[in-house]
């Protein structure tokens, strides 16, 4: 897995000028490294949906508000998690002590991987879909009114911490900082004659 | 009880408890350690079985039970005591020698730098866990699945500390073979060695078969006994469930390499059940004993990497992080200026230095408190080992606890003070340990005097438990300008520790030239010459390029850089040197615009080397160092400044212009008169709020302030509201930036900015970060408003106009 400098761009709030002289020099350069550094892992699975929730066991995801607007139509739901690693941020904070540049570039390079990480999940899950289904896009806590709260019994529902390394701060971020977790939902392919 | 580990040549422990939970209808989400009070008939059952199938120990339902993890509705104290009573009437009832394990497994947090938990509070949770687990009766503590080395370490000292029962620590590797941090098998065999646990190894990640490679490197770094508790095989979802599939008859196959390659206590982990342990059992009992005799090495490590001091060969310790006789660093220091420390920390490591000295040691300062903030500040940007340099031993007692991994101590020497106090420390914490050849009378003239303290440093570890191989012997560089035979004194004594004691060496080598011009020759030369004596480890400045040329000459000389490839690497830019003047720009920074100088489209253009060789050559012919200030960088600056409020520049480009700008500042202030360098701007103290380990926006903001003169004094991330104002108060910073990422952390960004109003009402505050507005800024108390870095350079420069 890579990004193009295209991409990483993007991240740098550079629209849609591409990178050149120098800072391309610089962006190809940190890319080599992280590259190096990261370590993707992900996990997804698939649930039924009920009524307003996903659960499984002792473990509930009450779903509402703007979430369940998303995923109206939709019978199951995957919840997926990626991440690019511990060592990416270890890499972050080295460069980041040398150049307030070198930051900015890795961590939109990071911004990039995970992006093109979830999207090649994506893709995964949409080879477990059965015939005539397909995907909503991406949800995540914190989006509209689905609640941060939610991260933990996403994260605990998937066993992320076990399985791929994500951990949550006291204060609910993600850690490794270069991760995502989402619901997908998967809904019945509406066809017009 | 000590002798568990050696009672038997093979010492059988238990398979899966959830798997085997989960089969008598454990859901998922459900608290596993509850059952050890709602249904202990249940759990009983599995330590009947698994004692039935052979196990000599089994671990007790209570591998989440610690304040950090567990959330059942039963106190730890019931559920863990419970968990040991069940597993002990198991253990009656099978009869013979049967062990009960505390099980104790990861907090499920992670710990700084990755994350936000504090290892005292890992610790915490460990030691509460282990205590109520001892008092019930636990035979052993068996730590597992640890992902992280640092927390391993606060597991295990836990379990030291609290306990006087043996230790059995496994680690999960991934499928890489490291830890989740990156540790790899040589970190965590060092740093389990030197905790003294009774017994080490891995669990979980996968099955015996993957597990091999790893088992034979662990058996040729240690004479521990190894324990494997494998998986059965690796984890597949079948139908959204986890179910493993190697069978009891090809698991216990694969188990019996594992004990012909050392292992010698084996049970199972996920996936395994009853069957697995009667069929390893059966296939393992009455194999040979491997006999282990791993050469001795001195290793030392961070988190992730494992440095060997060589015997044959030489390492770096860079000893740059020494305030002494460095103002700038001894100011970092005082000022909690952690980010100028980080980056020469991390300058020193891309140079190619292994290990890095750290010493902290300036009048005036709290040395305990500040050792610790530096080693773990330091740690955070660089997976070197570090050195541990003081001559405090509490202060050296506070770091060795909180480093990550095992360190590197400097020093101990012959006076008997010095061993009493550091020898236990090293011995506790393990390290390996510098140790110097002075003592009560100072100095030995002679070589013979120096080997007869290293001898008497030697002997009096050996009562600590520490081996020759824990020591690394300086024989004290003096200068050759007092005594004409301190070089030959010192050669003679690296080669005699080396053959006569069989220790590593180690000597700062460019004490040999002080009182004499022309350093830099003198320092190589003899280094060189050290080096030929077989140096184990110099502790040089890795900037300094005459020795960083020694070193790498060295080792291509003697073959020890194999093909020449280091060299090759780090000279294949190679051209006779020539003044810097002369050299020729590269062609972005002649400039495009007309009659734009080449120091003004080097800055503009980003290009920080180039910047700083137009700055020299502006003043080789002799602008004035206010001129090329006014003239030339300044006017560069505002250029992209302007670019960059208009939308024609990029954040990026920006950066890379101050940098350059910066760069180029940096050469024109060492040719002013030193009252006039004092023309910076500020201090201004910056700061990501406690709660918030995202910090771009903040080291942005700083690289900027820096680049356009301001004084910054950055205090990092996670920063409680009480150490802003400290900070503000002790630097009387007439402004304070804070930033904040997420909605979550905000509350604290509120809460420092009432506090620094309420004690310090000159100062002002601007915030910024990717949730804050305007408006939000104001109603929080803030001053101002940084939409974006340039934004709060701006609010700066107008503030200390």
């Amino acid at each position: 897995m890579t990004v193009s400098l295209e991409e990483i761009a993007r991240y740098m709030r550079m629209g849609r000028t591409v990178p050149d002289g120098a800072l391309a020099a610089r962006v190809s350069e940190l890319r080599d490294a992280a590259l190096k550094a990261m370590r993707p892992s992900h996990t997804w699975r698939r649930f039924p949906l009920e009524e307003n929730a996903i659960s499984s066991g002792a473990m509930r995801i009450a779903i509402g508000g703007t979430l369940a607007r998303h995923l109206a139509g939709c019978s199951s739901a995957y919840l997926a998690c990626g991440t690019i690693g511990i060592g990416f941020d270890a890499f972050h904070r080295r460069v980041s002590a040398n150049s307030g540049v070198d930051a900015l570039i890795a961590q939109a390079i990071g911004a990039a991987l995970i992006e093109k990480l979830m999207d090649s999940v994506e893709e995964e899950i949409r080879a477990d879909l059965q015939p005539g289904e397909t995907l909503v896009s991406r949800y995540s806590p914190g989006y509209g009114d689905f609640p941060l709260a939610a991260q933990r019994e996403l994260l605990a529902m998937l066993d992320a911490t076990r399985k791929v390394g994500v951990a949550l701060t006291g204060t609910l971020l993600m850690v490794p900082s270069k991760s995502v977790s989402a619901i997908i939902g998967a809904r019945k392919e509406i066809t017009y004659r | 009880m000590k002798g568990i580990f050696s009672e038997k040549p093979m010492l059988f422990l238990d398979g899966g408890m959830g798997t085997q939970l989960q089969a008598k209808g454990l859901q998922p989400g459900e608290v596993p350690e509850m059952w050890n009070v709602l249904r202990p008939h249940d759990v009983r059952a599995v330590h009947e079985a698994y004692f039935a199938a052979g196990s000599d120990v089994v671990y007790a339902n209570t591998f989440g039970a610690n304040a950090a993890k567990y959330h059942g509705t039963a106190t730890l104290e019931e559920v863990i005591a419970a968990g040991i009573g069940i597993a002990r009437e198991a253990a009656q009832r099978a009869g013979g020698r049967r062990f009960v394990a505390l099980d104790v497994g990861p907090t499920g947090r992670l710990l700084k730098p990755a994350g936000d938990f504090e290892f005292d509070s890992a610790y915490d949770a460990f030691a509460e866990q282990v205590r109520i687990g001892a008092k019930a009766g636990a035979d052993l503590v068996a730590v597992e699945t640890m992902g992280d080395t640092y927390e391993l370490k606060a597991a295990v000292l836990a379990a030291k500390e609290n306990s006087t029962l043996p230790v059995l620590a496994t680690v999960a590797l991934g499928e890489d073979g490291k830890l989740l941090t990156g540790g790899d098998v040589e970190c965590v065999a060092a740093l389990l060695e030197g905790l003294h646990v009774d017994a080490l190894g891995f669990n979980c990640g996968f099955g015996p078969d993957r597990m091999l490679p790893y088992v034979k490197r662990l058996a040729a770094l240690t004479s521990l006994p190894i324990a494997v508790k494998p998986n059965a095989g690796m984890p597949q979802v079948v139908n959204g469930r986890t179910t493993f599939t190697v069978g009891p008859d090809e698991f216990a196959r694969d188990v019996v390499a594992l004990a012909e390659a050392g292992a010698a206590v084996i049970g199972g982990c996920c996936g395994t059940t009853p069957a697995h342990i009667v069929a390893a059992r059966a296939l393992c009992t009455g194999l040979a004993a491997v006999a282990r005799q791993p050469s001795p090495r001195t290793i030392v490590t961070s988190g992730s990497r494992a440095v060997d001091i060589p015997f044959g060969d030489s390492i770096i310790i860079g000893e740059r992080i020494n305030p002494t006789g460095k103002k700038k660093l001894k100011a970092a220091l005082s000022e909690g200026d952690v980010a100028y420390v980080l980056r020469e920390a991390v300058s020193q490591a891309d140079a190619g230095a292994h290990v890095l000295d750290v010493n902290v040691g300036v009048p005036g300062l709290d040395e305990a408190t500040v050792l610790d903030s530096t080693i773990q500040a330091v740690q955070s940007v660089t997976d070197l080992p570090l050195q541990i340099d003081t001559s405090d031993p509490k202060a050296l007692e506070r770091a060795l606890r909180h480093y990550n991994g095992k360190a590197l101590v400097n020093s101990v020497n012959g006076k008997e003070e010095s061993m009493a106090a550091v020898l236990p420390l090293v011995a506790k914490y393990g390290g390996a340990v510098v140790a110097l050849t002075l003592d009560e009378d100072g100095i030995p003239p002679t070589a013979e005097g120096r080997i007869a303290i290293a001898k008497r440093i030697l002997a009096r570890g050996a009562q600590y438990d520490l081996k020759p191989s824990d020591f690394i012997i300086d024989v004290l560089c003096l200068a050759v300008s007092a005594d004409a035979s301190s070089a030959n004194v010192i050669l003679e004594a690296l080669r005699r520790v080396r053959e006569e004691l069989g220790c590593r060496t180690c000597l700062g080598v460019s004490n040999i030239s002080f009182g004499l011009p022309a350093r830099p020759f003198l320092n190589a030369t003899f280094y060189t010459m050290a080096l030929a004596t077989g140096l184990s480890a110099g502790i040089v400045n890795p900037l300094a390029a005459d020795m960083m040329t020694a070193y790498r000459a060295f080792r291509a000389l003697t073959g020890k850089d194999r093909s020449c490839t280091e060299w090759i690497e780090a000279f294949k830019d190679y051209a006779p040197s020539a003044p810097v003047a002369a050299r020729k720009p590269a062609a972005a920074s002649t400039g495009d615009a007309k009659g734009e100088s080449a120091l003004s489209a080097a800055i503009r253009h980003g290009l920080k080397s180039d910047a700083a060789a137009a700055a020299q050559t502006e003043l080789a012919a002799g602008a004035a160092p206010l001129d090329v200030i006014g003239g030339g960088i300044v006017p560069a600056l505002e250029v992209v400044g302007k670019g960059f409020e208009s939308g024609t520049v990029f954040l990026p480009q920006l950066l890379m212009a101050a940098e350059a700008a910066g760069a180029a500042f940096e050469v024109v202030r060492s040719a002013m008169p030193s009252n006039d360098a004092g023309s910076v701007k500020g201090p201004i103290v910056i700061a990501t709020v406690k709660g918030d380990i995202h910090d771009i926006g903040k080291n942005i903001c700083r690289a900027l302030l820096e680049n356009y003169g301001f004084k910054v004094i950055d205090l990092g991330r996670d920063v409680p509201p009480e150490r802003v104002v400290e900070a503000a108060r002790r630097e009387k910073a007439r402004l304070v930036g804070l930033s904040a990422l997420m909605t979550t952390t905000v509350c604290f960004m509120e809460e420092t900015v009432k506090l620094i109003h309420a004690e310090l009402p000159e100062c002002k505050v601007t915030v910024g970060g990717a949730v804050l507005t305007a408006d939000y800024a104001s109603k929080i108390g803030a001053d101002h408003y940084s939409k974006d870095a340039m934004g709060l350079v701006r609010y700066a420069e107008q503030l200390f106009s």
